[in-house]
């Protein structure tokens, strides 16, 4: 129901979230947007939210992970600005079909889609049992971007979450806005709560710097 | 989660033909205002006119009429017609033949023009081409491709081919974009720019093709799984799919529904949320498909409509089952037709109410405070919902026809306190919300009523505010809540702000005296700025002595801190005042304080009263036992600083006392004001042995006078300190010598050596002779110093006049003397002062002007 009104805007941006089936990809956007953790129904085709950035809506479109939905995941990859591919902690296979049998869907998104690599449910991995080393999951996020520039954005383009905690649920889909819709400063400031602008604040200055000679 | 939307209702039963042959069926249909055109299996094109009819109950009915029909001699089904009205003709399809038939007559149009190797086709409802008696169509072909054209009455103008990567078996067309079912899967293709986009694969065996064009460059396709998936022209989809039933036959669209077909079931989809809200049985169903806004559906013998519920009903059907965010969502989107803006709106805010009540009932409380503002309901139907709260004087009744079924909260909430105090509290944030804005406009009272019962009941801090300023609180109802709940403070600030100040006050006096308590009571401090603030003088009065009994100090601010624009009054002249607190020595002392201090009133009686206050009060503690030493003190500084301050009091009469006392520094002071500056000093040096306050004295007395003043007041001091009649004048040598050598002192040195004791030494007065000699030669310089540079000064000033007054003389040929009238010839002349020019011999006397007799200075400068 939560789409019903927002339908009516255009959206933006288009970002999108693939995985395998019950890796908890829409716990995660569910957690992003109502900010509430639950079981859910496995999603039949696809599923929809609008999300407010700034002064932007984002259209955030949640797949279904089962294999039998396969070719129409790859009709919603179509225009995405940005791709979650979400794999599992616990499971290694669920992992390896990122690669497999999700990546390829992309083909379709924009050709600069940003492409994070999400690892779920941390909360249940035990940092002893780990399948996927963290170097190694950063090492494929950033093989699979090497062709669109991500230096201005913040960290490498893989994050462990926990929709179940909340644990860096936020900073994937703000990094991932970031790049699709950057933010002038005063958005920033609004979003951080600060009404003064810090003109030492080199970090920044340095992005914005760089921003005009990119391409975008 | 289901919902009216549709009823079934028969359009034309028992469709039969002449022949009423058994095996003849429906295959296709279209309708065109009142025509209703039907193709069977058995190649006949039938003809009805229907007319819609509603019955005064509401219910919809139709009446079907024959008109005619065709055979169209093939014996093969007719697989698809379309009227085109624009054209007056029907395109029919049969046996992959398109042909144009007479929309009336159904005699085959004039020329004959036919499409041959046709599966499937369909009219462009969002042409590119203005022309309004031409129909864009496009065909799909056996071949790999499907064709454009453009029909007139008479003609088919083939356009163009689009080849295809597979044959179509379906296609709908918008503007430039064919969206076109292949084998294994769907396309969009836009033939303008010439771009093809593969969208996602079609599952043949379990699936049957649709594209459904919704609307402008949006289409719904029947995708894997039972899915309706939406499509954009740009190839995109900007909603969820549906979940439809499998084996699909065929899909219309009202909005916001969409209306799918098996061979079971009718189902209906909402657009808005997609989720299924009707589903009608309907079995052995051929062909389902809107028609310029209305739904047919037809079985192999007979046709319906599925005639939409009005939407207020399916919204009170939805609000009944409260599912107030479907409801809400349904009202925003649905077809409002006949319906103005300000119509609409004010449904649309009723059906908010209604909602708002239900979340309301929910304890949603969030949604139901944003329905309640954005619904803009009466606040007062709102606050009946609350047993009690309601001014007593409100005649409200409760909207009719009701908003909502709730009798009161205590029914809601089953009599559980803790949910009455949650109810409670969202009154509370509901009426803050609110109170102030527009919304409130006309029922102040009943808000601020409401919220000061809900307040006081709570004892929030929040009710000082409410009843302080701007209230809309009235005495009636509120006084007999406030005093039920024990608020006493804001009870006597409601009286106060009604202006009965004396009841307010006599609550007040009640809560200082403790006889009631209230915990938002700040104080007698309280009171007292209330009483100083009050300009009814005779309440004023009527508490002043109670005040003062309680605590002068404090109390005394009713007199001195009144407000600076009060009006001078009669009943609170200083005079009146003074004569009433006889009683309270401390409270006389600050107010006279006040008056001399404060407001500077420059009267010697009350200057006198004070002083003599002052010294009353040092006798009274010098009389006291045990009493402390800088008490004392604080008390004579107080008495010193008066009496050095003022001079207007009888300086007589205080002398008198202090003398009586031996109150030497007072004193002092008191012969300073008398100018006994002898007397004073002599007291100084010689009782308090002060020297340094002996020189101050000199200092204070002598300020604001010419320096003559001074030095008499020094030397008056150095004689003192000098005085060969004392017998301790040794003992005042060093202090005197400590005077001449001082800084600040100021002598006449001829003066002072005349006193100086013969038997000194050179030596002792060194310094001050020095010090003399240096300061008069000092002064002898600075005297010739400004003499000469004065004498510059004049110098130059008559430089500046002598340059001013300069004129030159012109001399010509024909200038004459002014005494002889002749001219000059030779260089030199006379000039008097006054500009008369002359011979040297015309010139008898240089002190006098020879024509005019002017004297001038004999005196050369």
């Amino acid at each position: 129901m939560s789409a019903a009104v927002p339908n009516k805007r255009k959206a933006d941006a288009k970002v999108i979230i693939l995985g395998d089936y019950a890796v908890g990809k829409t716990c995660l956007i569910s957690r992003y947007i109502d900010g509430k953790y639950g079981q859910h129904e496995s999603t039949i085709g696809a599923a929809f939210f609008l999300k407010q950035w700034g002064s932007y809506n984002v259209a955030v479109w949640d797949t279904a992970g089962d294999e039998k939905y396969t070719g129409l995941s790859s009709f919603y990859c179509r225009n995405a600005g940005a791709a979650i591919l979400a794999f599992d902690l616990n499971k290694s296979t669920s992992y390896e079909s990122l690669w497999a049998r999700f990546l390829p869907l992309l083909e379709h998104a924009k050709e600069d889609c940003l492409k994070v690599v999400v690892g779920t449910k941390r909360d249940a991995m035990n940092e002893d049992d780990r399948e996927i080393t963290i170097d190694e999951a950063i090492e494929f996020a950033k093989e699979i971007n090497k062709d669109i520039d991500i230096s201005k954005l913040n960290g490498e383009p893989y994050f462990e979450t926990s929709a179940k905690t909340g644990y860096n649920v936020s900073k994937v889909f703000e990094y991932m806005f970031s790049y699709c819709l950057p933010l002038d400063k005063s958005f920033n400031n609004k979003i951080d709560g600060k009404s003064t602008i810090d003109l030492s604040d080199d970090s920044n200055r340095a992005h914005r710097g760089k921003s005009c000679c990119h391409k975008q | 989660m289901s919902i009216k939307a549709f009823d079934l209702v028969p359009a034309v039963e028992r469709f039969s033909l002449m022949s009423d042959k058994a095996k003849t069926q429906i295959e296709c249909i279209d309708v065109c205002g009142k025509n209703l055109y039907i193709g069977t299996n058995d190649c006949f094109v039938v003809h009805y006119i229907i007319e819609e009819r509603t019955a005064p109950n509401g219910k919809t009915s139709f009446h079907s009429n024959k008109q005619g029909h065709k055979y169209l001699t093939l014996k093969k089904p007719i697989v698809q017609l379309k009227a085109a009205s624009a054209l007056n003709r029907i395109l029919v399809l049969c046996d992959f033949t398109l042909t144009m038939l007479n929309m009336l007559d159904l005699e085959p149009a004039v020329g004959g023009a036919k499409i041959k190797g046709v599966t499937n086709f369909c009219l462009n409802d969002n042409p590119v081409q203005g022309n309004p008696f031409t129909v864009e169509v496009c065909v799909c072909v056996k071949k790999k491709q499907v064709q454009l054209y453009n029909i007139t009455d008479d003609k088919m103008i083939h356009v163009k081919d689009i080849s295809l990567s597979e044959t179509a078996s379906c296609i709908g067309l918008d503007g430039h974009v064919i969206c076109a079912a292949l084998t294994s899967q769907y396309c969009m293709v836009n033939y303008d720019s010439g771009q093809h986009t593969d969208l996602f694969p079609i599952d043949l065996e379990h699936t049957t093709p649709i594209v459904k064009r919704i609307s402008k460059e949006e289409f719904l396709l029947s995708g894997p799984s039972a899915l309706g998936m939406f499509v954009t022209s740009e190839g995109i989809s900007q909603r969820p799919p549906l979940q439809w039933s499998e084996r699909l036959l065929s899909v219309g669209y009202v909005k916001p529904y969409i209306l799918a077909m098996n061979d079971e079931f009718i189902t209906i989809h909402s657009i808005l949320d997609q989720q299924q809200k009707q589903a009608i049985p309907f079995q052995g169903g051929v062909v389902l498909n809107d028609f310029d806004g209305r739904i047919f559906v037809a079985s192999s013998k007979e046709i319906y409509s599925l005639v939409p519920v009005a939407w207020e009903k399916q919204v009170q059907g939805l609000l009944a089952d409260k599912r107030t965010q479907e409801a809400l969502d349904l009202a925003r989107n649905a077809n409002h037709v006949g319906l103005t803006k300000e119509k609409f709106l004010k449904i649309f805010r009723r059906i908010q109410q209604q909602a708002a009540f239900i979340e309301f009932s929910k304890r949603n409380f969030e949604d139901a405070l944003d329905l309640f503002r954005e619904g803009q309901v009466d606040v007062r139907e709102v606050i009946s919902l609350y047993p009690r709260l309601m001014p007593t004087s409100s005649s409200y009744q409760r909207c009719m026809p009701s908003l909502h079924d709730i009798a009161d909260i205590n029914q809601l909430s089953h009599s559980d306190q803790n949910i009455v105090g949650e109810y409670k509290l969202f009154l509370i944030s509901f009426l803050e919300s609110i109170r102030g804005t527009k919304d409130a406009h006309g029922f102040k009272q009943e808000i601020d009523v409401a919220l000061l019962k809900l307040y006081a009941e709570n004892n929030s801090p929040e009710l000082l505010p409410l009843v302080e300023e701007d209230s809309g609180c009235d005495l009636k109802d509120c006084v007999e809540w406030l005093e039920k709940y024990k608020r006493y403070h804001p009870l006597a600030l409601l009286y106060r702000y009604h202006g009965e100040t004396d009841k307010a006050l006599n609550i007040w006096t009640r809560l200082v005296n403790g006889e009631i308590q209230d915990e938002l009571f700040p104080g007698f401090s309280f009171v007292v700025d209330i009483l100083a603030s009050l300009s009814d003088h005779d309440l004023v009065w009527k508490y002043v002595d109670w005040a003062l009994e309680k605590d002068q100090e404090l109390s005394i601010k009713i007199f001195t801190e009144r407000p600076s624009q009060e009006p001078p009054s009669e009943r609170l002249r200083p005079d009146t005042v003074i004569d009433y607190l006889h009683r309270f020595p401390q409270a006389v002392v600050t107010y006279l304080e006040y008056l001399v201090f404060q407001k500077k009133l420059e009267k010697e009686k009350y200057h006198t009263h004070l002083a003599v206050l002052y010294l009353d009060n040092v006798l009274q503690l010098m009389k006291t036992n045990n009493i402390k030493k800088e008490q004392i003190d604080m008390a004579r500084s107080k008495l010193r600083h008066m009496l050095q301050m003022s001079s207007l009091y009888r300086v007589q009469l205080i002398l008198g006392k202090a003398k009586e006392q031996d109150m030497h520094a007072e004193c002092a002071i008191l012969y300073g004001k008398l100018e006994d500056h002898e007397k004073a000093l002599k007291i100084l040096v010689h009782k308090l042995r002060d020297y340094v306050a002996a020189e101050n004295y000199c200092l204070v007395n002598s300020e604001g006078r010419d320096t003559g003043y001074r030095k008499r007041l020094f030397h008056i001091l150095l004689s003192v300190y000098l005085d060969p009649a004392n017998e301790k004048k040794d003992l005042l040598v060093q202090p005197a010598m400590n005077l001449l050598n001082s800084n600040v002192a100021d002598f006449d040195v001829a003066k002072v050596i005349q006193i100086i004791p013969d038997n000194w030494s050179i030596a002792l007065m060194s310094q001050f002779l020095k010090k003399a000699i240096r300061t008069n030669m000092h002064n002898n310089r600075m005297t010739r110093l400004e003499r000469m540079m004065s004498r510059g000064e004049n110098l130059l000033i008559k430089q500046i006049g002598i340059e001013e007054q300069e004129d030159p003389v012109v001399m010509t040929e024909d200038r004459p003397c002014a005494v002889c009238n002749r001219t000059f010839n030779e260089p030199s002349f006379v000039r008097y002062p006054n500009g008369i020019v002359t011979h040297i011999h015309c010139a008898k006397n240089k002190h006098v002007c020879p024509v005019t007799g002017k004297l001038f200075s004999t005196t050369s400068s």
